[in-house]
Formats: C-alpha cells, sequence, structure tokens
C-alpha cells in the first residue's frame, strides 16, 4: 500500500513538475513593442545603436518584472524604415500587421515620423519617438508622442540668436528637402527676421544626394552676393554634410564666413578628415543641440550598455533607451490597448526623468523641456568645446 | 548668373563628366557585349569606393595604388557576379527580364554585405583619406588635386579603352560579340573567355570610379546607386552603343546638373532639390526624341556596333 502511494506520488509529482511550467507558460502574457528605425542608409549606424538601447532597456523592464513576480514580459519586432517616409510607413504597418503591436518605438526623423502618422492615427497604435524635432509633426491630439528632443520651434529661435549676436546681417542657409530641414528653415527665417535680421538665402538639397558641389557652388555665389556680414546656416543630414564639407573647404567665400549647423556637422568622422576640421576651425562653427548634461541614470545605462555589448553607446542611444521605458512603463500602466497607452502616455512621460532630461509633454505630445547646449568647435579643430546654454522656455541664452 | 558661379560650375562639369563617363562606360560595354543593363554596376562603383577607402584607412595614401586597390575589387565583384549568376542563367537561356532583375538582386546583396562591411568596422560617410588641396587658382578659377586625378584618369582610361577596342584581338572579339553572339561563336571566338575579360574591365573601370567618386564626396553602400541614374542617363544619351557618345552623353548629364541647375536657381529660382530629376527627364526625352542618342552623330568614334 505504502509503496503504490509513494508510487502515484511520485507520478504525480512529476506531472505536476510537467504541467505546471506549461499552465505558468500559459499564464504569461507578451506586450509586442514595434521598433522601426532606419537600419539601412546614412542613419542605419544611428538605428542599429539605437535599437541596441531600446534591447537594453527591455531586457532590465524584464528582468525587474521576472524578479517581482509579474506574469508580463516585453518583446521587440524591428523593422527597417530604409531612412524614407515610405519606408518608415511599410515598416510600421509590417510590424503591427505581423505581430499586433500597440505601440511602436520610433521612427527617427520627422519625415519617417510623418511617413508613418496616417495608418497610427487610424488604427489607433502610438508612436513613441525619441530624436523627431521637425515642427511639421507638432499636431496636438495624434497617435504621435515625441518625449525626448524638442521641436525645433526652440533651437532655430537659438541659432537666429547667434546669426545676430555674431553680427550676420544677412544669411545663406542650406537645408535638406524635407519634413525636418523646411521646418527649420520656415522656423529660422521667421525668428531672425522678427529679431531684426535682414535677407536669408535658401537652398534646397534632395535627401537623397551624395555630391553636393552644386549646392556649394550656390551658397558661395549668394554669400559673395551679401558681402562681408553674412553667415552661412547648414541645416543637413550626416552624410551631406560631410560631403557639403569636402567640396567647401576649397572655396574661398565659404572659407571666409562663419559657420552655424546642426549637429550633423559634429560627428567624430567629420572631425577625423584633417581637412575638414580646419575648414569648421577657420569657420568658428558653432551649433545648438539638446543639452549634454547628465543625470543619475546616465552612467549607470552606459555601464550596462557596454556591459551588454561591449561596446559604448552612440551619440543620442539613450534617448532610445529612455523612449522604450516611456513606452513600457505605459504599457504596464494601461495595458495592451493603443488607445489606453495614447491616453496615459502623457501621465507617464511626465513622471519619467531618465538618462538624458525630465521629460514633460506639451499639447501636441512633444517634449516641452527645451534646455540646449551650445557648441563650438576647437580653434584647432581637434574637438567642441561647450561654450554657452540656451533655455529655450525662457529664450535665454548664457555664455560661459 | 555671375562669372564666378559660370566658371565653378564648369570646372565642376568637367570633374563630375568625367566621373560619371568612367562608370557609364562600363554600362555601355555591358549593354552592348553582354547585351544586359547591368543595374548591379552600382555597386561595382560602391565596392571600388569601399575597397579605396579601407586601403587608404590603411595608411596608403597614393592615389594611384588607392585606384589599383579599387580597379581589382570592382572587376573581382563583376567577375564573380558573371561567374556566379550571369553565366548560369545564360546558360538556362532565360530571358532578357530575368536578368535584368537578376541584376538587380546581385546589386542588392552586393549593397547590404557593404552594409554589413561599414556596420560592423563603423565606414559610414567616411572620405578617402586623400587630403584635398588647390593646385591652380586664377581669380574664380580653382582646380584641386582631385579635379588634377580625376579628368586625366578618366580621360586616360577612356583612351585606353578605345585602344584596346580598336587595335587589340580582345577588342576585336568583343566588337564581334557585341554586333552578334551568334555568328562570334561559329567563326570560334572563345565566347566566355572575351565575357570574362569585358566583366573585368566593366568592374574595373566602375571601381576606379567609385575611388575618384568617394574622394569628391563621402563612402558609404548607397553612394553608388545614388549615382546610377545620372550614370544610366549618359549611356542612354550614348545610344548604350558607343563609347564616344557615352562620354559626351556623361558630360552633358554633369553640366545639365550642374551649369543649367545653376542657372535655373540663379534666374528662375528653380529649387536645387530638382537636381534629381534631371536625368530622369534626360532619359525620357532620349527615349521618346531620339532614341538612339549620340551614337549616329558619333558612328566613327569608338562604337562597338559597327
Amino acid at each position: 500500500m505504502f509503496r503504490k502511494m509513494l508510487l502515484l506520488g511520485l507520478v504525480l509529482t512529476l506531472a505536476a513538475a510537467l504541467v505546471m511550467p506549461a499552465l505558468a507558460q500559459d499564464d504569461m502574457e507578451t506586450y509586442m513593442l514595434g521598433v522601426a528605425l532606419p537600419f539601412t542608409g546614412s542613419f542605419g549606424t544611428f538605428g542599429q545603436d539605437f535599437e541596441r538601447g531600446i534591447d537594453l532597456a527591455v531586457a532590465q523592464m524584464n528582468a525587474e518584472l521576472a524578479a517581482a513576480g509579474s506574469a508580463i514580459r516585453f518583446e521587440t519586432v524591428s523593422a527597417d524604415t530604409e531612412q524614407t517616409p515610405e519606408g518608415a510607413s511599410r515598416a510600421v504597418q509590417t510590424i503591427v500587421q505581423t505581430t499586433g503591436a500597440q505601440v511602436i518605438v520610433g521612427p527617427l526623423t520627422t519625415a519617417e515620423v510623418l511617413g508613418a502618422k496616417q495608418f497610427v492615427d487610424e488604427n489607433g497604435i502610438v508612436i513613441v519617438a525619441m530624436a523627431s524635432s521637425g515642427p511639421a509633426a507638432s499636431i496636438p491630439g495624434d497617435n504621435i508622442f515625441r518625449v525626448i528632443y524638442p521641436p525645433d520651434t526652440f533651437s532655430s529661435k537659438a541659432f537666429a540668436t547667434i546669426a545676430l549676436e555674431r553680427g550676420h546681417a544677412n544669411m545663406v542657409l542650406l537645408h535638406v528637402d524635407d519634413a525636418f530641414g523646411n521646418g527649420m528653415k520656415e522656423q529660422f527665417i521667421t525668428n531672425y527676421q522678427a529679431q531684426g535680421g535682414g535677407e536669408v538665402a535658401t537652398f534646397a538639397y534632395a535627401p537623397q544626394s551624395t555630391e553636393l558641389s552644386t549646392e556649394a557652388a550656390a551658397v558661395s555665389a549668394a554669400l559673395a552676393g551679401f558681402g562681408d556680414s553674412a553667415g552661412f546656416f547648414c541645416v543637413c543630414f550626416p552624410g551631406a554634410a560631410e560631403a557639403f564639407v569636402q567640396v567647401a573647404q576649397i572655396d574661398p567665400i565659404l572659407t571666409s564666413v562663419q559657420w552655424l549647423g546642426n549637429e550633423a556637422m559634429t560627428s567624430d568622422e567629420m572631425l577625423e578628415d584633417p581637412g575638414h576640421a580646419m575648414t569648421l576651425a577657420n569657420a568658428d562653427f558653432v551649433t545648438v543641440s539638446q543639452s549634454a548634461d547628465t543625470t543619475p541614470l546616465t552612467p549607470i545605462f552606459e555601464h550596462d550598455f557596454v556591459a551588454m555589448f561591449d561596446k559604448d553607446p552612440g551619440i543620442f542611444t539613450n534617448y532610445a533607451f529612455d523612449a522604450a521605458n516611456i513606452a513600457m512603463l505605459t504599457m504596464l500602466a494601461a495595458g495592451n490597448d493603443g488607445a489606453a497607452v495614447k491616453s496615459m502616455l502623457p501621465f507617464i512621460a511626465n513622471h519619467y526623468i531618465g538618462t538624458a532630461v525630465q521629460a514633460f509633454l506639451d499639447e501636441n505630445g512633444d517634449q516641452a523641456i527645451a534646455s540646449y547646449g551650445i557648441r563650438q568647435v576647437l580653434e584647432d579643430g581637434s574637438g567642441f568645446e561647450v561654450i554657452g546654454t540656451y533655455d529655450g522656455n525662457n529664450d535665454t541664452i548664457t555664455y560661459k | 548668373m555671375p562669372p564666378a558661379l559660370l566658371t565653378t560650375s564648369l570646372v565642376n562639369t568637367l570633374q563630375i563628366g568625367s566621373l560619371y563617363a568612367l562608370m557609364a562606360l562600363g554600362i555601355t560595354l555591358t549593354f552592348s557585349v553582354m547585351k544586359l543593363p547591368n543595374f548591379a554596376h552600382a555597386e561595382f562603383v560602391s565596392a571600388g569606393a569601399y575597397a579605396a577607402l579601407i586601403i587608404s584607412l590603411a595608411g596608403v595614401l597614393n592615389p594611384l595604388l588607392i585606384m589599383a586597390a579599387a580597379f581589382v575589387i570592382g572587376a573581382l565583384a563583376a567577375l564573380l557576379s558573371h561567374l556566379l549568376v550571369f553565366k548560369p542563367l545564360e546558360q538556362r537561356q532565360v530571358s532578357f527580364y530575368t536578368l535584368i532583375l537578376a541584376s538587380f538582386a546581385i546589386g542588392l546583396i552586393l549593397r547590404y554585405l557593404l552594409f554589413l562591411l561599414a556596420d560592423s568596422f563603423n565606414l559610414f560617410d567616411l572620405r578617402i583619406a586623400i587630403p584635398l588641396r588647390i593646385l591652380f587658382r586664377q581669380d574664380s578659377l580653382i582646380l584641386s588635386n582631385l579635379f588634377a586625378w580625376a579628368v586625366p584618369t578618366s580621360l586616360l582610361l577612356v583612351f585606353l579603352l578605345t585602344l584596346l577596342l580598336n587595335r587589340s584581338p580582345l577588342g576585336r572579339e568583343m566588337r564581334a560579340l557585341a554586333n552578334n553572339p551568334s555568328l562570334a561563336r561559329v567563326i570560334g571566338i572563345p565566347v566566355e573567355r572575351v565575357k570574362n575579360a569585358t566583366w573585368l574591365i566593366v568592374g574595373g573601370l566602375a571601381g576606379v570610379a567609385g575611388a575618384l567618386w568617394g574622394m569628391q564626396t563621402a563612402v558609404n553602400p548607397l553612394m553608388g546607386w545614388a549615382a546610377i541614374i545620372s550614370v544610366f542617363a549618359a549611356a542612354i544619351l550614348g545610344g548604350l552603343s558607343s563609347f564616344s557618345g557615352t562620354i559626351l552623353g556623361a558630360y552633358v548629364v554633369a553640366f545639365s546638373e550642374n551649369t543649367i541647375m545653376l542657372f535655373l536657381n540663379y534666374s528662375f529660382s528653380l529649387d536645387l532639390a530638382y537636381k534629381p530629376a534631371i536625368p530622369f527627364i534626360i532619359i525620357i526625352a532620349v527615349l521618346l526624341i531620339r532614341p538612339q542618342g549620340f551614337s549616329a552623330l558619333l558612328r566613327r568614334g569608338g562604337d562597338l556596333k559597327r
């Protein structure tokens, strides 16, 4: 009898051991987090690095959820936006239609975000973008949240103020012909002329252009037409920025005026080329980009990133990490439902302090805290130094 | 249009037109001899540019050595494409359209291999490390060392190619193959050897063009693809069968993209962002108005089909 009981007990234990994990597995709930980023094209390195930042955030969140006994786990599914609006739309649709994901982290640029906008608005999907800043995507009530990087309405004011402080009576502006470049152009002209600036000659280049000698010739001629008091402002993407400086460095006009430019001009690759570095140094190049100030979480993020990927995080990778955390925290609070996430996300974001900056969203779902650093290239072209800060909320520049 | 702007645009026309010519000659050669409008040609250019970039980052700063490396890698990429894909497909007697699709596929595969390479070693948007400097300056006329390399190199290679085509046994065999492949086979021309040689030349020229293009702009896996429409426009202007027509076509495309574009921008405020539309306009106009391009006008100079 005892043997039978023992045998029965063993069988039941064995059965329980086999069945319980399966039951536990059934109890687990998986939330899909879509990742739509440019993995190819000039921004391919950004996209791949941003994805690592998101993977780190998801791994950390899942570990915490497991430790807390939660049945929820996050999984990511990625698609390449190909750095185009059409590609972004395709990527988001593919993710949603194949996995049912309700929340997408990304895309990267404003043009890509706008490319996916119609689909996400019509289908109740939420986009949490980390670096899009074009004013064209500042739309109240839509399903797009730009949680980290503030809109260019702020930085364009800083650029306009700096141009006037430098004594530029007129400006020549070269910009990429997309939502980001066109938005920055319009905002800059408005702010520059509102503060007493003169004429702004603008030249657009096609986003796919890789050779900009025609554009450099046109910019040079316009600068020559304005005379000594003119300055140059470049709103370019990586790749085009290097291509422009490459042809500009032997132009006598372009190398004799002061330059302003967006952060694409400040890549490590730019300064690795001695000719490019000296061109920027001779032009007293200045850029305005979101503050590189750190929070207590920044070094922890950097340490964990290196531990997981055996490499340093790239520029702005922590923005992707923060955007993923805001998305996941909102899903934990609101559930895996696009409409609920849309409703809850501003509350979560406004209580989130990440690795870069406090998030606080305006009525458009955009980052409202506008804290920028003003950086100038060193005289020998070896790097950049912070020469001041711009408080976008109070429209105040403070130089060191 | 100010004289300084005109001068600069003409210098750019010469420089960029020379590079387009190097790239477009390969397309003309492929189309004439292999009957294939090869869209993977763009990636031969990019492969050559990456070979040049890597060897320059390794410390080799002699432009001749850099271009030689680019020639070898471009030639190998083209030959392997032929041996691994085009030749087996031709043996299966697939249609013309299948070969075009295959060329797109090869291009995509090569492009994403370059992406893998670039991502693994952080080789995006870098420039071939030859310092740019001014060699000659007179008022607004500025000639750089890149101009001094690009224009003579392109002209020399074009000259050598014309010599090869007109004065060598291989050139005669290539012309025979271009005129009538069946007859060429019947009279004992070693067709496969000629095709292999043609692919090596095509890829090599594209590789050298990639190296020079990478000195002009930033190297990334899409650079060849970004230029390919302009290059096809040049080849189509040349009638896809004439060397001299292709060279003239290359300079016409470069002139349109630079001087005419700047004139339209300066005089009529036409946005420079329309520049990529110019080669499309040229292609459509040529196909509608004069499908044979310049080839009939320049029948005597370096034609593959006579």
